[in-house]
């Protein structure tokens, strides 16, 4: 019994210890895969749009960037990770680290344009997935255009 | 001893290409900045120009007389008469054979790297699955690269008519607009007949379809039987 709960004691403070630093390697890969997850369901919210439409699968994909929208992804970009190497060396500009409220007026953009995403999506209407779908890319390059480097 | 006379210089194709790429690539800066879901209109506009450029490099060789490439080519005899002062002939002076070049030159490097361009976000240019992801970035860096050479040329472009029209007191865009200039010497443009227009079309019509990748085969449907798990 007892040894259980140490057990269990560790573990948290190992987690909580892990969730406090995480390792720049790591950040840089998660928000790699996070944005690579965002494209495939753009891609899928796309093939509805042009093809015929399933509300349950765009619904999905909508859903999915909404949650990762609202994960808190500024967590991943700890400080150190401005360079190195995740899946694949970091695209990202280092201006993100210090532009501050700029970065935020964006990413604010995008969680909006990321929550009426999934909201219309919800609802099923093709046309406003089909409009809000749009305000969501537009965010997306506004980011990619001011802190992702060109290659 | 004033004895001005009237010759076609642009013929109407000439003419018709450039009013309609001037207004194409204008949408095609404006699509591609903004995004959205503009990029797909950025991709349909990006065909039309490739058409035009096309049309314009046949329009070079068959067409009539001040539009041929080789009527224009600016060799070093002609920039030695120029910087001298002595350059007469209507058509492209040597300085605007330059600046012709450039602007093709530019475009055609943005319209084979936008063909294989992307956006991560959901839009791929439609040849992209010849070249994969790697070659597609590499790509879409140089086409947002090169987007600000061609603005700086084009600025340069309109600056120059711009010193024309107020220093030289020659107006370049009339001849560009209704065809013919008022000159002292010069022979009207001759040649680029209906003929040279089809083959012009057919090979400019031909190479928006090779381009618009509507011919790649489509990758396999998957087997009716096999499906993903549906979690
Ligand atoms: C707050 C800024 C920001 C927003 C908003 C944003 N991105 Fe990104 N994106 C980045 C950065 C920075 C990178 C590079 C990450 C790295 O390499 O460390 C990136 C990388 C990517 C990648 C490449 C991932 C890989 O495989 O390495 C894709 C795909 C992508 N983003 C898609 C999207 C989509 C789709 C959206 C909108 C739904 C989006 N991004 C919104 C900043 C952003
Ligand atoms: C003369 C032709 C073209 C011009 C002038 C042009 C211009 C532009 C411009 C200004 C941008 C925005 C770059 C930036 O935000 O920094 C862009 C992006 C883009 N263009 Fe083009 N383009 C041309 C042709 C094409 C063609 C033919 C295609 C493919 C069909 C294409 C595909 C793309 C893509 C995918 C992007 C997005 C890049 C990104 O956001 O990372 N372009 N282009
Ligand atoms: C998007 C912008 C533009 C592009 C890409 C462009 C491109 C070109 C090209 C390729 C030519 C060579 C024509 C040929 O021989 O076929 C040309 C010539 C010309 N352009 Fe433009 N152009 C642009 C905008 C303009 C504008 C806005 C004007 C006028 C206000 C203009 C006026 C002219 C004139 C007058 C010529 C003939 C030059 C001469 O007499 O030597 N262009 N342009």
């Amino acid at each position: 019994m007892k040894s259980k709960i140490v057990l269990a004691l560790l573990a948290t403070t190992l987690a909580a210890g892990a969730h406090a630093q995480v390792k720049v390697e790591d950040a840089i890969k998660w928000r790699q895969s996070a944005y690579a997850t965002m494209g495939w369901s753009m891609s899928r919210i796309k093939a509805n749009i042009d093809g015929t439409y399933n509300k349950d699968d765009v619904a999905k994909a909508a859903n999915v960037i909404q949650a990762i929208a609202n994960s808190g992804m500024g967590a991943l970009y700890v400080p150190g990770s401005d360079k190195g190497k995740g899946w694949a060396d970091t695209r990202v500009k280092p201006a993100l680290f210090t532009d501050g409220p700029k970065v935020g007026k964006i990413a604010g953009d995008f969680n909006a344009a990321a929550n009426e995403l999934a909201k219309v999506a919800a609802s099923g209407d093709a046309a406003a997935v089909k409009d809000a779908f749009g305000k969501l890319g537009g965010t997306c390059k506004a980011c990619h255009d001011d802190y992702r480097t060109k290659q | 001893m004033n004895s001005k006379k009237r010759i076609l210089v642009w013929d109407l194709p000439t003419r018709l290409f450039h009013w309609l790429l001037v207004a194409a690539v204008v949408g095609l800066v404006v699509t591609g900045k903004v995004g959205g879901n503009l990029i797909d209109w950025h991709g349909k506009i990006g065909l039309l120009v490739l058409g035009l450029v096309v049309f314009r490099l046949v329009w070079g060789i068959v067409g009539s007389t001040y539009a041929r490439f080789c009527q224009f080519f600016p060799t070093p005899a002609k920039i030695a008469t120029y910087l001298k002062g002595g350059w007469q002939a209507p058509g492209h002076n040597p300085l605007g054979a330059f600046s012709v070049f450039a602007l093709l030159g530019v475009l055609i490097f943005q319209l084979l790297t936008g063909l294989v361009a992307n956006d991560d976000i959901a839009f791929v240019g439609p040849l992209y699955d010849l070249v994969g992801r790697d070659l597609s970035n590499l790509a879409t860096g140089w086409h947002r690269l090169s987007v600000d050479v061609l603005i700086a040329l084009i600025v340069l472009h309109l600056a120059a008519i711009m010193f024309y029209a107020h220093v030289k007191k020659d107006n370049l865009v009339k001849p560009m607009v209704r065809g013919w200039k008022e000159v002292d010497q010069g022979e009207p443009a001759r040649g680029g007949g209906a003929l040279a227009l089809v083959v012009a079309l057919v090979i400019a019509l031909a190479a928006v379809f090779a381009a618009s990748g509507v011919w790649l085969p489509e990758p396999p449907p998957p087997p009716a039987a096999v499906e993903t798990p549906s979690w």
